[in-house]
């Protein structure tokens, strides 16, 4: 059985336990041993202190038991993914390490139409007084379950809907895009840039958006042309999607798919043929998969989020009546994502050189290399008065219509809805 | 030693059901061993799985909802292979079923009394099109309707994203590829503390015996009987095989509509891309398992039903991974399959 619990801390407690009672029942045998030497009214407030010890213990116990958290978390995909069911998973196991009083249950794979059931056995069976459902799926079901136990937390991924027991969180990669967009427009030999899409959400429409403004910054000429999978994990379809964008001429590619298949198919392609398909890894570390090809990507740590409202939760600033406005949309500034393909490496080591020796006109900058160009944008974004966003008007999409108007910053609510393209997208926003 | 199969030449009744009950007591003690494997007691595995699943009202009404859907594909699948009409489309007409009713629901300006029914109406009208097609190509020009059925399936979920990304996408929903919730009117009631759908429910019902007088007490039913039997003999014999394949298939496409009005009235209360979490693949299983007999089938249903909250119990419960589920519902279904050959066949050991 103790394999398969997931509740490490519910262990380690019980270790902490065992440990507080032996060490109790040492003492205890040490003064009952001495008991001989020692005189009778030592003897008594020994056995005073003793017992006053043993009731300490039991109230600390008790107060720990009673202050616990108990957060489950439901997940849409396997743990075992390579995208966005493994980095709530990393994160929940950070915030399982991180506090003490926390106790953590996690479900995979579980579809919109079971999510209500699992949600009710667990707070029945495990007893969990926090509930976290990770995909834009089981908005309705979140809605519902937060309505039929108004005593447990609830906080839902993605979406949109809040209830007085029921927070929203996202962490959001469009500023990575950028960066990422700006590297692509300045690496690409053709003016040809490809961006494969899971789904045309306003998330993804948002990152294609922004990679598209990053091209532009550096290259107008550049265009980035869609594919869509209609679909958030299909290696075979990415795959095919990369050939058919690079048989167009394509020579660099960013995507939106919860696997490695693209930087396998680039790596390939260098390896084999010696071609290069700048690409960027999306969502967990995936450098490895591709050291000759991959320039960048984005990196997601949901850890910081988790912590933050696991935290507030402890402390009771967050309750089960105070949560209506209570959405996280964590960014650079926030530390809930980061530029690279592996964390701590912004930018692959083999491509800085051809970033350091490309120059573009900045109005303000002046003439800046394309590298220093992207550090200073990613000092802006990460800083806490957020100096730089992508989506500052004038900013036009595929008609000509300028949709965000000369220096105007684009709000949440624009880029949470966002279903037009930028006008160097080349591709339907509709699928 | 010598192995030898026998066919048996009359089965009674009893010796089905024992051997039914054999086979899965043989896949409980198969599993155990798996379960032994990865380091849990069995007998706590499975009295926790049971108790979750059938000692409670929660795991119970859970069982009901899931059978909704199943069952009412099953129904439809009994009926089809009991002429060898092989249709593995029911997901795709469950799809067609949901987005017919969805039109009602949400683009039809039907007076609100009728909603309901209409939606009903539609969704199996939206099953029973979807059907046609095939039925169609099998019939008249020998189009083998195993592929149809299951390439339909994926032209319907394509429909679907088209549908979610593109005019249906809803107004209050940030742009994301759903539709509006449904009105009020356009859901279906439950049973209060439960997701049961009432309605529905006493649809699968009144069709299952629908379908059993209909197999059991028409000429009809006696005539897909017959080309179930020998497609060729009673061809020869003056049944109009061309149209009861089309019927059958088309009432079968209809049933799955029906499960996915459920889906989308009773559950969802809107459409969504995973309407379906593949009922109408699972809903296979219990046709056969069943026999193609309709009340049998509907018990399968309940059977297999379990079989999934049951999983979702272990998931929640013993923390067991997806993995493990599916295998452990994978050899319950083949051990239960692979019974069939054994309803039909004597093994007989000779020791020589």
């Amino acid at each position: 059985m103790s394999g398969k619990i997931k509740s490490k801390k519910g262990y380690s407690r019980l270790t902490v336990a065992l440990a507080a009672g032996v060490i109790i029942a040492l003492i205890a045998g040490y003064i009952l041993g001495s008991l001989g030497k020692v005189p009778e009214s030592n003897y008594y407030s020994l056995q005073q202190q003793y017992q006053n010890l043993t009731a300490l213990v039991q109230n600390l116990t008790a107060s720990v038991q009673a202050q616990k958290i108990r957060a489950a978390f439901i997940y849409v995909g396997p743990v075992g993914d390579y995208g966005w069911t493994n980095a709530h998973d990393v994160a929940r196991r950070y915030v399982q390490n991180l506090f003490p009083w926390l106790e953590t249950f996690y479900v995979e794979s579980v579809s919109a139409a079971d999510a209500p059931a699992v949600i009710d056995s667990l707070i029945a069976q495990k007893k969990v007084n926090v509930v976290f459902t990770t995909s834009f799926d089981f908005m309705d079901a979140t809605v519902e379950e937060a309505k039929k136990h108004p005593d447990v937390i609830f906080f839902h991924c993605s979406g949109y809907k809040r209830d007085k027991n029921l927070g929203t969180y996202f962490a959001e990669l469009y500023q990575l895009y950028y960066l990422n967009g700006l590297m692509a427009g300045a690496l690409t030999k053709t003016n040809k840039i490809g961006y494969v899409g899971a789904y045309p959400t306003p998330e993804v429409i948002r990152h294609i958006n922004a990679f598209a403004l990053g091209v532009k910054a550096v290259n107008p000429n550049a265009k980035v042309y869609v594919r869509w999978l209609m679909a958030w994990y299909n290696p075979d379809g990415a795959r095919q999607a990369a050939q058919a964008l690079v048989s167009e001429g394509v020579d660099a590619i960013a995507y939106t798919e919860d696997s490695p298949a693209i930087i396998q198919f680039a790596e390939e392609q260098y390896k084999t043929t010696g071609k290069m398909i700048y690409v960027f890894s999306h969502y967990s570390p995936m450098y490895d998969y591709g050291p000759d090809v991959v320039v960048s990507g984005e990196l997601v740590n949901w850890g910081v989020i988790y912590e933050d409202i696991l935290m507030k939760i402890k402390e009771g600033v967050y309750n089960n009546t105070n949560l209506q406005n209570v959405d996280y949309w964590w960014m650079l500034k926030e530390g809930a994502v980061e530029l690279g393909a592996k964390f701590g490496m912004p930018i692959n080591p083999k491509f800085v050189n051809a970033l350091k020796g490309k120059f573009v006109q900045d109005p303000t900058l002046g003439n800046i290399s394309i590298y220093d160009l992207i550090f200073v944008r990613l000092n802006q974004m990460s800083e806490e008065t957020v100096t730089f966003d992508p989506f500052t008007g004038p900013i036009k999409a595929q008609n000509g219509t300028v949709m965000i108007p000369t220096g105007v910053r684009a709000g949440h609510d624009t880029l949470w809805s966002l279903n037009w393209f930028v006008d160097n997208v080349v591709g339907s926003p509709t699928g | 030693m010598r192995v030898k199969l026998e066919k048996r030449v009359q089965i009674s009744k009893y010796e089905i059901i024992a051997v039914r009950i054999a086979s899965i007591v043989l896949a409980l003690l198969s599993i155990g061993l798996l379960f032994i494997v990865s380091g849990i007691d069995p007998f706590y595995a499975y009295s926790v799985i049971l108790s979750g699943v059938f000692g409670s009202t929660f795991g119970i009404s859970e069982v009901i909802v899931k059978s909704i859907p199943i069952g009412l594909c099953s129904l439809g699948l009994s009926l089809a292979y009991t002429a060898k009409v092989w249709n593995i489309g029911s997901d795709g007409q469950l799809i067609m079923g949901a987005i017919f009713a969805t039109w009602v629901a949400l683009f039809s300006n039907f007076p609100q009394v009728l909603i309901l029914p209409s939606m009903f109406l539609a969704g199996f009208i939206g099953g029973l099109v979807w059907a046609t097609v095939p039925a169609f190509l099998k019939s008249k020009y020998n189009v083998n309707e195993v592929i149809v059925t299951l390439m339909m399936n994926y032209i319907s979920l394509n429909l679907l994203d088209y549908l979610l990304s593109g005019p249906w996408r809803g107004h209050g929903v940030f742009n994301y590829p759903i539709t509006d919730e449904f009105p009020k009117f356009a859901r279906l009631p439950s049973i209060p503390g439960t997701r049961i759908h009432y309605p529905t429910l006493i649809l699968l019902i009144l069709l299952t015996f629908l379908i059993l007088f209909v197999m059991n007490r028409t000429k009809f039913g006696l005539e897909i009987k017959a080309m179930g039997d020998n497609l060729e003999a009673a061809r020869i014999s003056g049944i109009d095989t061309f149209k009861n394949s089309l019927i059958v298939m088309m009432i079968s496409g209809g049933l799955a509509g029906i499960a996915g009005v459920g889906e989308a009235a009773g559950i969802q209360y809107r459409l969504i891309r995973n309407i379906s979490p593949g009922y109408g693949y699972s809903a296979i299983i219990p046709a056969w398992i069943g026999g193609f007999n309709p009340v049998v089938v509907l018990v399968a249903s309940l059977f297999v039903s379990a079989l999934f909250v049951g999983g979702n119990i272990a998931k929640v419960s013993l923390g067991l991974s997806y993995g493990l589920i599916n295998v452990f519902n994978g050899v319950i279904l083949i051990f239960l399959i692979s019974s069939e050959y054994l309803v039909g066949y004597r093994v007989r050991i000779e020791w020589t």
